[in-house]
């Protein structure tokens, strides 16, 4: 079987679907963060598999690289933000995040 | 000829991000990083001012910068919006922090660089530019929400704002990964020209459009995806607050412009039934009326504040509707308009947080009516400010936000009958956001303080003083004499590129 640009472009839905829904249904904020990676690398592939199949020039493995990095960071500030979240709260679940509220 | 000098304000606020970091590890315990914070983004702000008003045009940047940042009047407009909504909430900050003992030198740091991130995103020309921009951006900004360690309500806010601007984030990459598929570019232009030819597959240009606009639909607070905005803006320290408010606004909805433009202003993609004027009309309705009404309902300022600038995005977007409009004048209109509505917003936000803060001491901040409750009687010199901060939100004359109004709606109404029931609805919601802002005014002079609540004593800061006679002066001189302004916006609104 021939792997075609389609089959990419359903994995990476598939994956993106994934995460979406772990995004919206988990409370655990850790368990959401892993969705959002999640959905990030499935932007990854799908722009890797663009460019495979169009490669004039190489612009979907460079925004590929510099979405890896963003990434990276973004988890970093998110930890922290958890983190800091957690010594107050004693919890990571989104649910306790309550105390603002109209 | 190629010049560094259109990339100035970017250069200053990028390298006095790094000095200020510098100064923070190295100096003693007292240096000012407020004055010094807030002077690189009023130099910056200056000379991009000075650009945007040039009448012999602004050289090209260096051929490397060219595809990805716009160097253009319109960009040094936005910039000069950018860098003294940022330098006001450095100024703000200055006071604030020391007061509430929280004076930590990574909030300017932070705060400096988050503008950094915010000028390349409203200048970005390229998805890649826009995407670093826009995180650039947002990582400051979620530290500076949670910038209150000790506090529950902070980490709350910045957690919440996290979680739901990452996920935007990944939404709106996913329709990056589209329209790069489908077009085989990442600038507007290539974007533009290749959904023009028609060489593009329509399906995964109309999808990646869409996802696109819901991601940044989600940094400008539009409903329905303002969900953590009134928890962020509540749990934040207020510098921040005003920061988020007037600073990630502007920069976003500058992008949205030239997006809009330059990517799906063709004929298929702005048609006012099937295109994108459809989707962000409807979120324009949907923002003003949700938005007023949410805000009507509040107890506590700063949440009212915070649904009153969702309300505001809602009045900016009946702007980025009138661009469907393939008329470049009536385009041009419509741009200069939602330039101006973004720097009279900007100021006159300043102005009210600012006041807000003027009004809270050490443990006695205000926040809620009550706090306010006769403060106007007592402290006449802060409830001034802060009258006319409500009014100009508002929308009263001759404030500045009254002629922003009124510029955004005789913009659409010139440009499409179709656009009228969208005009009809912005000014009847006003009227309901009449009621949550004079509701201000009365608890400043007409309410005395219940017996035995705690009563608010303006704080002695000279960083708020400036902020407040700064901001208060732009709001009084671009209501007055607002030709100066509009011209140089009109002017810009030509040069999108």
């Amino acid at each position: 079987m021939q792997i075609e640009l389609g089959h990419f472009l359903a994995l990476s839905a598939t994956i993106f679907g994934i995460g979406a829904i772990g995004f919206l249904v988990r409370r655990n904020v850790l368990v959401q963060l892993m969705s959002i990676e999640l959905m990030l690398n499935s932007v990854n592939l799908t722009f890797v598999a663009f460019n495979r199949y169009a490669p004039q020039n190489h612009l979907g493995q460079l925004f590929a690289f510099f979405v890896i990095a963003v990434a990276a960071a973004e988890a970093a500030v998110g930890l922290a933000i958890v983190l800091s979240f957690f010594r107050l709260r004693k919890t990571v679940h989104s649910d306790r995040a309550d105390t603002l509220k109209n | 000829m190629s010049s560094l000098v259109p990339l100035m304000p970017l250069l200053v606020v990028g390298i006095g991000g790094f000095i200020l970091m510098l100064v923070d590890a190295f100096s003693d315990e007292k240096a000012e990083l407020a004055t010094l914070s807030s002077t690189i983004l009023f130099a910056a702000a200056a000379i991009s001012g000075v650009l945007a008003a040039s009448k012999t045009g602004i050289a090209a940047p260096p051929p490397g910068v060219a595809p990805f940042l716009a160097t253009s009047a319109m960009a040094q407009f936005m910039n000069a919006t950018i860098c003294t909504g940022a330098g006001m909430s450095a100024l703000l900050a200055g006071g604030y922090l020391r007061e509430h003992a929280l004076e930590r030198g990574e909030f300017y740091v932070l705060l400096v660089l988050s503008a950094f991130g915010a000028m390349v995103l409203s200048a970005s020309t390229d998805l890649l530019s826009l995407f670093i921009g826009l995180e650039t951006m947002s990582l400051g900004v979620y530290c500076m929400v949670a910038f209150r360690r000790s506090s529950p309500r902070a980490a709350e806010g910045g957690m919440k704002y996290f979680l739901l601007g990452s996920f935007a984030a990944a939404i709106f990459l996913f329709g990056a990964a589209l329209l790069y598929g489908a077009t085989g570019h990442t600038d507007f232009d290539g974007i533009g020209k290749a959904i023009a030819e028609g060489t593009s597959s329509a399906r995964f240009v109309l999808l990646g459009m869409v996802l696109v606009l819901i991601g940044l639909a989600f940094k400008v607070s539009a409903v329905p995806f303002h969900m953590w905005t009134p928890d962020a803006y509540e749990g934040a320290v207020t510098p921040a607050t005003t920061f988020m408010s007037v600073v990630v606004k502007a920069a976003a909805f500058a992008v949205l412009i030239r997006m809009l433009i330059a990517c799906f202003g063709g004929e298929a993609l702005s048609n006012l039934v099937t295109g994108w004027p459809a989707i962000i009309s409807a979120l324009a309705a949907a923002t003003m009326v949700i938005g007023n009404l949410a805000a009507a309902t509040q107890a506590n300022v700063k949440r009212m504040l915070a649904y009153s600038s969702i309300a505001h995005a809602g009045y900016i977007m009946v702007g980025l509707a009138t661009l469907a409009s393939q008329d470049p004048e009536v385009r041009a209109t419509a741009v200069s308009a939602v330039m101006f509505y973004l720097a009279a917003y900007t100021v006159s936000n300043v102005l009210t947080f600012g006041s807000l803060i003027a009004l809270g001491t050490y443990a006695k901040e205000a926040v809620s009516y009550e706090d306010l409750a006769g403060a106007g009687r007592r402290h006449p010199l802060i409830a001034l400010p802060f009258v006319i901060g409500v009014l100009s939100l508002m929308g009263f004359p001759p404030t500045a936000g009254f002629l922003g109004k009124w510029y955004v709606f005789s913009a659409a109404l010139a440009a499409d009958d179709s656009l009228l029931w969208l005009v009809i609805l912005g000014v009847l919601s006003s009227v309901i956001g009449a009621y949550y802002y004079l509701r201000v005014v009365v608890y400043l002079f007409m309410k005395a303080p219940e017996p035995g609540a705690p009563i608010a004593v303006p704080l002695r800061s000279g960083y708020v003083v400036l902020a407040l006679v700064l901001s208060g002066y732009f709001v009084l001189k671009m209501g007055i004499t607002p030709a100066h302004y509009i011209d140089i916006a009109l002017a810009a609104a030509t040069k999108l590129g």
